[in-house]
C-alpha cells in the first residue's frame, strides 16, 4: 500500500507536472512581485521579452501581504537551490538576507557612478557590510499629511504640532493619527519622532544609543499624544486605519506613506483638495526625517543565470520602467532625475514636496538582526502606548534588550 | 420547552450568522460608504461592483475549481486512509492500539509552520511542487490524526452484537466494515468528512508556497491575493464579496453531500 | 486473519503518515534539541506560553459548552433543521485569515458595529478601541475565536448525539424521567467520547492558535495577545532562528500532548480511557 500510494503519488504528479520548471533551452529569470494590479510589472516584462527575445523571464504574482511574499521567498532560500534567482526585497531584508549568503554582491554590475543616479538611502539600504546587493526599484519614504483648509501654515516642531492637534481636535475629529498597532509600522512611525529629536536606535559603529535623553523624549512625546492629541483608538492602527480616518475628516494631522495622496485626492473623497504634505517635523535646532521604505532587486546567489538576471534588473530599473511601473502602479521612482521629468510632474503636481521628503529618508538600522531589534522595539513601544510602562522604562528596557541582540 | 425552541433557534442563527452577514452588507457597499462613522448597517446605496472587480481581478470561477478538486481528493484520502485504522483501533483489540492512538495524535501537534521548510524540500525533491495532488497528499497527511481519532471514537460506540451477528452470517471484515459498520457511522463519517474538508478548503501556507502557478491556486490564497494598487490598501469590499462568493456554495454543496451520505448508506444499512 | 496480519489494516494510514510528515518532522525538529534550555529559560518564550494558556483555557470550555447547546438543538425536529445546521456550519467554512480581518473591523473604535451596536442600545457612551486595550485584545480574540470553532464542537457533538439510539430515551419517558434527568443519565454519558474528541482537538487547534491573532492583533499591544506559535513563527521566518522556532514548538507540543491527553481522558471517563 505504501508503495502504491507513493507510486501513485509521483505519477499523476509527473503527468500533471509535466514540463513545469522547463523552458525552451532559454535562461529563464524568475521572482515574485506583488500582485500587479495596476499590470505595470506585467507591461515591463512584456517589453523585456520584446528588447531580449533570447532571456524568458517568469514574473509569480505573491499574495498582497509583504510578509506571506517574504515567506515564500524565506522558505524557497531555506530549502536552499532556490527557484527565485531574482529577488524583489523590501528594504529592511537587504543584511538579513545577505547575511545568510543568500545574495550575489552586485559591486561590480552596479558600480559608485551608476549608483548617484539614484536616492541616496534607497543606494544606501541596498549595502551591507560594505556590499551593494540591492538596486533600487521604487522608493517610499513617511511624511505628515495635514488638513490646508484647517492649517494654513504646517507646524515645523514637535512642540507646535502637539500644540495644533490638541488645540483642533472636537468631539467627533481626532488630533494626529499615526501608526500605533504593534507592528513594524510603528516602528516607522517612531524612528521618524527619534530622529527628528536627534536620536537613533544606534550610532555609525554600531552601538545602542537609543536610551539617550532625546529617545526618551522622543518616545514621551508620542505616548503622551495618545488618548489626547491622538485618538486611544490610534493603537489598533494600521497604514488604512488611519488613512481611512483622515479621509473621513477624523483627523486633522496624519503619518502615513505616500500612497494615501492619491486615495485622499480621489474624486469623492471628502478631503480632496484640502490636504497638504510636509516632512514629519523635528525638534527646535534638529532636522526632520522620514523612514525609508520601498522595492529593490537582488540576485540570488543560486541563480543559473546571474547575467541573464542582471539583463533584466537593468531594463527593468531604466528611466522609461520606472515611468511606466508610475504610470500604471503610482510607484515612487528611485532615479532622482524623475522627478523633474514633465510627464510625471504632470500626472502628480506634489512630487517636488515628495522629492524633498525622500531626499531626508533613513534607512531603519541596517542590521542582519533588524527583525529581532524591531521586535524588541515594538513591544516596549507598545507597552508606552497603552500605558502600561512609562516612555522612560519602555525605551531603557527595548535598550536593554537590543543590546542583548546587537552585543554592542 | 415547546414554546423556547424558536427563540433558541433564532438565537443560534443570529450568533452564527451576524458577523458573517456584517461582511456581507459591506460588499455590498461602495468604496466610499466603507469607513463611514457611524457606520450604515445597510448599504445608503447597493453596488455589485466589488463582485465584478473580484472576477475582474483574479480568475475565482479557476481558483474554487481548484480547491474543490484538493480538498475533495484530500478528504478521500484521508478517509479512505483514515477509517480502516480507526475501524482497527476500535475493534481488533490490536496488543499496542493505545500507544497507536497516541502516536496518531502526536502528529497533530505540530504547525504547519514549523514543517513547512522541510516539507518543501520534500516536495521538491520528489517533483511535486505545483501539483494540486501533490498538496491533496500533504492535507490528508495533516488531517489523518483527527479523522483516525474521530473514526475510532465514534466505532467504538458501534454495537458490537451487530458486527459479531453479520460475521455470523458469513460477511468477511472488509465487508462487515462496507455492508453494516460504514452504513450505520453514516452521521459520523459525514461529520468527519465535512470537517476535513473544510480544513483542506481553508489551509493557506502550503497551498501559498507549494502552487506558485496561478492556474493551480486555491481560494484562500486567491483572496490574499486581492490586492489594491499600492501594497498598503487593502480592497476591503473586494475581500468580502469574495468571501460571500466562495463561502455560500460551500455551506451548501457541504449539507447536499452530508444529507446524500447519510440518506444514501442508510438506507443500505436497512437493505443490508 | 492471523493476529499479525490485523495491523495491516493500520498500513494506509501509517504509509500516508511516514512517507509524507515523519522524514520533515525529524528534519524539522532535531535542531531544536539543543535549544530547548534556553527556550524554557527565555522570558518572552514564558509570556506567550501564559497567553496561551490563558486563551485555550477561556476559548475552549466557552465553546463546548456553546457547541454542546448547539448540537442538542440541532439534533431536535423543527421546520427549517436544514438551514439552521447550515447556519450553525458557515463560521467554521470561512478562510481564518480573511474573517479574521472582518474582525479588525468589526472591533474598530470608529467604524466597528462593536461599538456601534453597544452605543445605539445604550450600553456604551465613549467608543472602546477593543483591540488597542491588553485587556479587551484578549477578551476579543477570545470572542473571534469561539464564533469561528464552536461549529467544529457542534458538528462532532452533533454526530455522537446522533449515535444515541432514541429507544433509550423512550424507555426513560416511561420511567417517568425528566428531560434534565434524561440528559444527565443517557445524553451526557453517552456523548461523553464525542465531548473528549472535541475537547482534545480544540485544544491542541487553541493551544496553536495562529492566523487569527496573526491578523487581528498581531499579537500586541504591550505582547498581550501573542502566543507561543508565534513566537515559533517569527523564529523561523522573521528571526531566520529555525533552530529556536523548532525548540520553542517541541516544548509546546509536549505540553500540549500531555494536557490533551489527560482532559482527554477525564473526558472519556475511566472505564474507557
Amino acid at each position: 500500500m505504501g508503495r502504491w500510494l507513493r507510486g501513485f503519488a509521483l505519477a499523476t504528479a509527473a503527468a500533471l507536472c509535466g514540463g513545469c520548471g522547463q523552458s525552451d533551452g532559454r535562461p529563464v529569470v524568475r521572482f515574485i512581485v506583488q500582485p500587479d494590479a495596476g499590470g505595470g510589472y506585467r507591461a515591463v516584462v512584456e517589453k523585456f521579452a520584446l528588447a531580449r527575445p533570447d532571456i524568458l523571464v517568469e514574473m509569480v504574482e505573491g499574495p498582497a501581504s509583504t510578509d506571506s511574499r517574504e515567506e515564500m521567498y524565506i522558505g524557497a532560500f531555506m530549502a536552499g537551490d532556490s527557484p527565485y534567482d531574482v529577488v524583489l526585497m523590501d528594504v529592511i531584508w537587504v543584511p538579513k538576507f545577505a547575511a545568510q549568503g543568500w545574495l550575489l554582491p552586485l559591486d561590480d554590475r552596479f558600480p559608485s557612478q551608476a549608483r548617484d543616479a539614484f536616492l541616496p538611502g534607497d543606494v544606501r539600504a541596498g549595502i551591507w557590510d560594505g556590499r551593494c546587493y540591492r538596486v533600487p526599484l521604487r522608493s517610499d519614504a513617511g511624511m505628515l499629511y495635514y488638513r490646508s483648509d484647517l492649517v494654513p501654515d504646517p507646524p515645523a516642531t514637535f512642540e507646535a504640532l502637539a500644540a495644533r492637534a490638541r488645540g483642533l481636535k472636537t468631539a467627533d475629529r481626532g488630533g494626529f493619527v499615526f501608526q500605533g498597532r504593534q507592528y513594524e509600522g510603528l516602528v516607522c512611525a517612531f524612528l521618524e519622532v527619534l530622529w527628528g529629536h536627534g536620536g537613533d536606535v544606534l550610532d555609525d559603529s554600531g552601538a545602542v544609543v537609543l536610551d539617550s535623553p532625546e529617545g526618551i523624549r522622543a518616545l514621551t512625546w508620542l505616548a503622551g499624544l495618545v488618548g489626547d492629541g491622538a485618538p486611544e483608538g490610534v493603537t489598533t492602527y494600521q497604514e488604512e486605519e488611519a488613512r481611512a480616518a483622515f479621509q473621513e475628516g477624523r483627523a486633522v494631522f496624519m503619518r502615513n506613506w505616500p500612497y494615501a495622496w492619491a486615495k485622499l485626492q480621489e474624486d469623492g473623497s471628502p478631503v480632496k483638495g484640502k490636504v497638504g504634505i510636509v516632512p514629519m517635523v523635528h525638534a527646535e535646532g534638529r532636522e526632520s526625517a522620514a523612514t525609508l521604505g520601498g522595492w529593490g532587486f537582488g540576485i540570488s546567489r543560486t541563480a543559473k543565470f546571474p547575467d541573464a538576471a542582471w539583463a533584466f534588473i537593468e531594463f527593468a530599473t531604466a528611466p522609461e520602467q520606472q515611468k511606466l511601473l508610475n504610470a500604471r502602479n503610482g510607484a515612487i521612482p528611485t532615479r532622482r532625475a524623475l522627478f523633474e521629468d514633465p510627464e510625471i510632474l504632470a500626472r502628480h503636481p506634489h512630487y517636488p514636496e515628495l522629492f524633498r521628503v525622500l531626499l531626508a529618508a533613513r534607512p531603519r538600522p541596517v542590521h542582519p538582526q533588524y527583525s529581532r531589534i524591531s521586535q524588541s522595539l515594538q513591544r516596549h513601544l507598545s507597552a508606552a502606548l497603552v500605558k502600561s510602562e512609562t516612555p522612560e522604562e519602555a525605551i531603557r528596557k527595548a535598550a536593554g534588550e537590543i543590546r542583548g541582540i546587537v552585543g554592542k | 420547552m415547546k414554546r423556547l425552541l424558536p427563540v433558541a433557534v433564532a438565537a443560534m442563527a443570529a450568533f452564527s450568522l451576524g458577523p458573517f452577514l456584517w461582511s456581507a452588507l459591506t460588499s455590498l457597499k461602495p468604496a466610499d460608504e466603507l469607513f463611514r462613522v457611524p457606520p450604515t448597517w445597510i448599504p445608503r446605496s447597493v453596488s455589485l461592483d466589488n463582485y465584478r472587480d473580484v472576477f475582474a481581478q483574479r480568475p475565482f470561477a479557476r481558483y474554487m475549481v481548484n480547491s474543490l478538486f484538493v480538498a475533495g481528493l484530500s478528504t478521500i484520502l484521508t478517509l479512505a486512509a483514515g477509517a480502516p485504522a480507526a475501524w482497527a483501533l476500535a475493534r481488533l483489540r490490536l496488543r499496542w492500539s493505545a500507544a497507536i492512538e497516541k502516536g496518531f495524535l502526536a502528529f497533530a501537534l505540530f504547525p504547519p509552520a514549523v514543517l513547512l521548510v522541510p516539507l518543501f524540500v520534500a516536495a521538491r525533491d520528489a517533483g511535486v511542487l505545483n501539483s494540486r495532488i501533490g498538496v491533496a497528499f500533504v492535507h490528508a497527511a495533516l488531517n489523518l490524526p483527527f479523522a483516525v481519532w474521530s473514526l475510532t471514537s465514534f466505532f467504538r460506540a458501534f454495537p458490537a452484537d451487530l458486527e459479531d451477528a453479520a460475521r455470523v452470517d458469513g460477511f468477511s471484515r472488509a465487508g462487515v466494515l462496507l455492508r453494516v459498520v460504514f452504513p450505520v457511522s453514516a452521521p459520523a463519517l459525514a461529520a468527519t468528512a465535512i470537517l476535513v474538508f473544510i480544513f483542506s478548503w481553508n489551509e493557506f501556507v502550503i497551498a501559498l508556497t507549494f502552487l506558485t502557478r496561478d492556474e493551480l491556486r486555491t481560494v484562500p490564497v486567491g483572496v490574499a491575493m486581492l490586492s489594491g494598487v499600492t501594497a498598503y490598501d487593502i480592497p476591503w469590499g473586494q475581500i468580502s464579496a469574495a468571501v460571500v462568493v466562495t463561502t455560500l456554495p460551500v455551506v451548501a454543496a457541504v449539507l447536499a453531500f452530508q444529507r446524500s451520505i447519510v440518506q444514501g448508506l442508510g438506507a443500505g444499512a436497512v437493505k443490508g | 486473519m492471523g493476529s499479525r496480519s490485523r495491523y495491516l489494516w493500520l498500513l494506509p494510514s501509517a504509509a500516508l503518515l511516514g512517507v509524507i510528515l515523519a522524514l520533515p518532522l525529524l528534519k524539522g525538529l532535531a535542531g531544536g534539541v539543543p535549544g530547548i534550555g534556553d527556550a524554557l529559560r527565555d522570558p518572552a518564550v514564558g509570556r506567550a506560553a501564559w497567553n496561551t494558556c490563558l486563551f485555550a483555557g477561556i476559548s475552549v470550555p466557552l465553546e463546548l459548552g456553546l457547541g454542546l447547546a448547539f448540537a442538542l438543538l440541532l439534533n431536535r425536529d423543527f421546520r427549517g433543521r436544514g438551514l439552521a445546521r447550515a447556519l450553525a456550519i458557515l463560521p467554521w467554512a470561512l478562510p481564518t485569515a480573511v474573517m479574521a480581518l472582518s474582525w479588525r473591523w468589526i472591533f474598530s473604535d470608529s467604524w466597528g458595529i462593536a461599538n456601534d451596536l453597544p452605543r445605539a442600545l445604550g450600553l456604551l457612551e465613549e467608543p472602546v478601541p477593543w483591540l488597542g486595550r491588553p485587556g479587551t485584545a484578549m477578551a476579543a480574540l477570545i470572542a473571534a475565536d469561539v464564533w469561528k470553532t464552536t461549529p467544529f464542537v457542534t458538528l462532532i457533538l452533533l454526530a455522537g448525539l446522533q449515535g444515541v439510539p432514541s429507544d433509550l430515551y423512550e424507555a426513560m419517558s416511561l420511567d417517568g424521567a425528566g428531560p434534565v434527568r434524561r440528559f444527565f443519565w443517557v445524553t451526557l454519558p453517552l456523548l461523553r467520547p464525542s465531548i473528549a474528541l472535541a475537547l482534545v482537538f480544540r485544544l491542541i487547534q487553541a493551544l496553536g492558535i495562529f492566523d487569527l491573532v496573526w491578523v487581528l492583533t498581531g499579537g500586541g499591544p504591550a505582547d498581550a495577545t501573542r502566543t507561543i506559535s508565534l513566537e515559533a513563527y517569527d523564529s523561523v521566518f522573521r528571526h531566520l532562528e529555525p533552530g529556536r522556532g523548532a525548540a520553542v514548538t517541541l516544548l509546546a507540543a509536549a505540553g500540549m500532548f500531555a494536557v490533551a491527553l489527560v482532559l482527554g481522558a477525564l473526558a472519556r471517563g475511566r472505564g474507557d480511557a
